[in-house]
């Protein structure tokens, strides 16, 4: 096992690094949007499923991400690449004026600080139109970059994936999982819990924003309503509960089932298809917190650490 | 921004501002409840006063009957709904680490409005009912909000009554305090939390009913109410119910100043920028600790 998981990732990988030379171009803008939700499921997965502190306005982040990035292509002729990384830096910015404050305390104070943020931010965008086109959106030049972008997404979601492994086996990790197990035994034993608690969503915010800057540059036009939406917040939540919270290959086992499962069959039905996700939540919460990896780890004695 | 603010422009914003307030006051005084009791924050509150609001609208539409009449259906009904949902599924996690119980009732909300969107799609409805506003002095008063401000006030009168004087609510304080204690003192806490769910679930309802008159109806409307509620027991302090109160009509007056001096978009920011600053300056709420 411990000589084929490597062999098999790096196959996997490189599967994945020819893959664009012989799919079509739906199906590289399909394995695009798998990248895109593993990259959002496990960016969650730092905050949430490590330290046990929810955010329920992760997208947010995804939204500030692509406007940032898409002002700078317009206004300021930046490459899409580095405006996707500054997308990403804004995001940050975003996630310290809130963390800061509400990672203080302990509770659910930060759940619900974080439920208001989206609108909030999506009301602020709406208002600034002179900067952000208001309602009618930012439209970008239209590159044929999908290859491209398709590398950069991997790139964003592998390198999430790797974060998430270097933190859950080391001692930031067990740091930020003593934070969730027990606030108070996590402080007496000497852990800046506030800290901590900010490193996790400042890590947490950095991705959804360099998305949110791929994403604009992909779709080509992003207005309020595309890039807040409600929805993504609860995917990601929804990916991250059922392929098992604060794992390693839980995010990415959830995005990829759920994604698949939602381009193959929800998609004609929206509204079962939202409540198909909040009844998974339900269930996940009350009959397998720890997910189907989580499962699996109990069942078959699996290492912590996957 | 160049308009010069009048005194009359200030009084009309204090009116309307405690007028809101009232409302938002009664609405929170069940997420307050619920916390207090079981120490739960209950994401699909606003949900609850989504399903109140289309009570009310299907009551007008349906049955042609006085809007403010649907109270008797709407929070009975929320309050069965309120006592299954605890019975069935809240119940298993209100011991269990906070992240279950926000978890479970954000799945609960996502459940509820998408299948209210699938039963009465997302058009936005409204209930027309006195449309028109009486004049006192140099101030207007819509007429709708101030008719359901004085029920607003009168159910929240009538829950603290409730809570202060019969024997389940001094049973739902007590819990409240303790519930360790109160289970010694043979109070049936499972009991006392079904009571309190579906009581908070009642009034997050007559909420529901009571902003169908003013405002348009839609299935994602409740989930600011569940953020300004939250809000309005931060401002209170959590746990604390008169906290409840006074936080309810301080919101409601700080975002009516708001909407004088800015733009409706940037008023809705308001609200949460008070939450964060009262989490920065002082976390424990205006009143501080606990108090039933």
């Amino acid at each position: 096992m411990k000589r084929v998981a490597p062999a098999v990732l790096v196959i996997g990988l490189l599967l994945l690094v020819l893959y664009p030379l012989m799919a079509s171009g739906y199906e590289i803008r399909f394995m695009l949007q798998l990248f895109m939700w593993v990259a959002l499921a496990q960016s969650w997965n730092l905050i949430s499923g490590l330290t046990g502190y929810v955010s329920f306005g992760h997208v947010a982040f995804f939204g500030t991400g692509a406007y940032a990035a898409a002002i700078l292509v317009t206004s300021h002729g930046w490459h899409w690449a580095p405006a996707s990384m500054m997308g990403g830096v804004a995001a940050v910015i975003l996630a310290l004026i809130i963390g800061y404050p509400c990672l203080r305390l302990k509770g659910p104070y930060f759940a619900i600080a974080t439920l208001g943020l989206n609108e909030v931010v999506r009301a602020l965008v709406s208002y600034f139109e002179s900067v952000t086109g208001g309602g009618s959106g930012i439209s970008l030049p239209p590159i044929a970059a999908t290859g491209q972008i398709y590398y950069a997404m991997g790139l964003a979601a592998l390198a999430v994936t790797a974060a998430a492994h270097l933190i859950i086996t080391s001692r930031v990790g067990l740091r930020f999982m003593t934070i969730r197990e027990d606030e108070i035994a996590a402080e007496a034993m000497g852990i800046d819990t506030a800290r901590y608690k900010l490193y996790a969503f400042l890590l947490s915010a950095f991705i959804p924003g360099v998305v949110g800057g791929l994403f604009a540059q992909d779709t080509g036009y992003i207005e309020p309503i595309s890039v807040f939406p409600l929805l993504t917040t609860i995917t990601m939540i929804v990916m991250v509960l059922f392929g098992g919270k604060g794992t390693i290959w839980g995010p990415v086992l959830g995005a990829v089932t759920l994604f698949v499962l939602q381009e193959m069959v929800w998609v004609r039905f929206l509204y079962l298809h939202q409540i198909l996700f909040g009844a998974i939540i339900v269930v996940v919460v009350l009959l397998m917190p720890k997910g189907i990896l989580g499962m699996l780890q109990e069942r078959y004695r699996l290492p912590r650490t996957i | 921004m160049s308009v010069s603010i009048t005194a009359e422009m200030v009084g009309q914003v204090i009116i309307s501002g405690l007028l809101a307030g009232a409302l938002y006051s009664m609405v929170a005084l069940g997420l307050a409840l619920i916390f207090g009791v079981m120490r739960v924050i209950n994401i699909a509150h606003g949900t609850f006063l989504m399903l109140g609001a289309y009570t009310t609208f299907w009551w007008s539409q349906l049955l042609g009957i006085n809007p403010y009449l649907s109270l008797l259906a709407s929070m009975p009904l929320m309050f069965l709904l309120g006592v299954l949902l605890q019975r069935t599924l809240v119940t298993r996690v209100v011991n269990a680490p906070e992240l279950s119980s926000l978890l479970l009732t954000f799945g609960i909300s996502i459940a509820l409005v998408n299948l209210a969107q699938l039963a009465f799609t997302s058009d936005l409805r409204s209930v027309e009912y006195l449309t028109g506003a009486w004049l006192v002095g140099p101030i207007a008063l819509s007429k709708s909000r101030v008719i359901s401000f004085a029920f607003a006030v009168a159910i929240t009168l009538f829950a603290f009554w409730f809570l202060q004087k019969t024997k389940l609510g001094k049973a739902i304080r007590a819990t409240s305090q303790s519930s360790e204690v109160a289970l010694v003192c043979g109070i049936n806490v499972q009991r006392i939390h079904l009571y309190s769910f579906g009581i908070a679930s009642a009034l997050a309802a007559a909420g529901g009913s009571l902003v169908a008159v003013m405002i348009a109806i839609q299935p994602e409307m409740g989930q600011v109410y569940t953020f300004k509620s939250f809000l309005v027991i931060v401002l209170g302090g959590a746990g604390n119910l008169p906290g409840a109160l006074l936080g309810g009509m301080l919101l409601g007056l700080v975002e009516q100043l708001a909407s004088l001096f800015l733009t409706t978009q940037l008023s809705e920011a308001v609200a949460y920028v008070l939450l964060v600053l009262v989490l920065l300056l002082r976390p424990a709420g205006l009143l501080g600790g606990r108090s039933t």
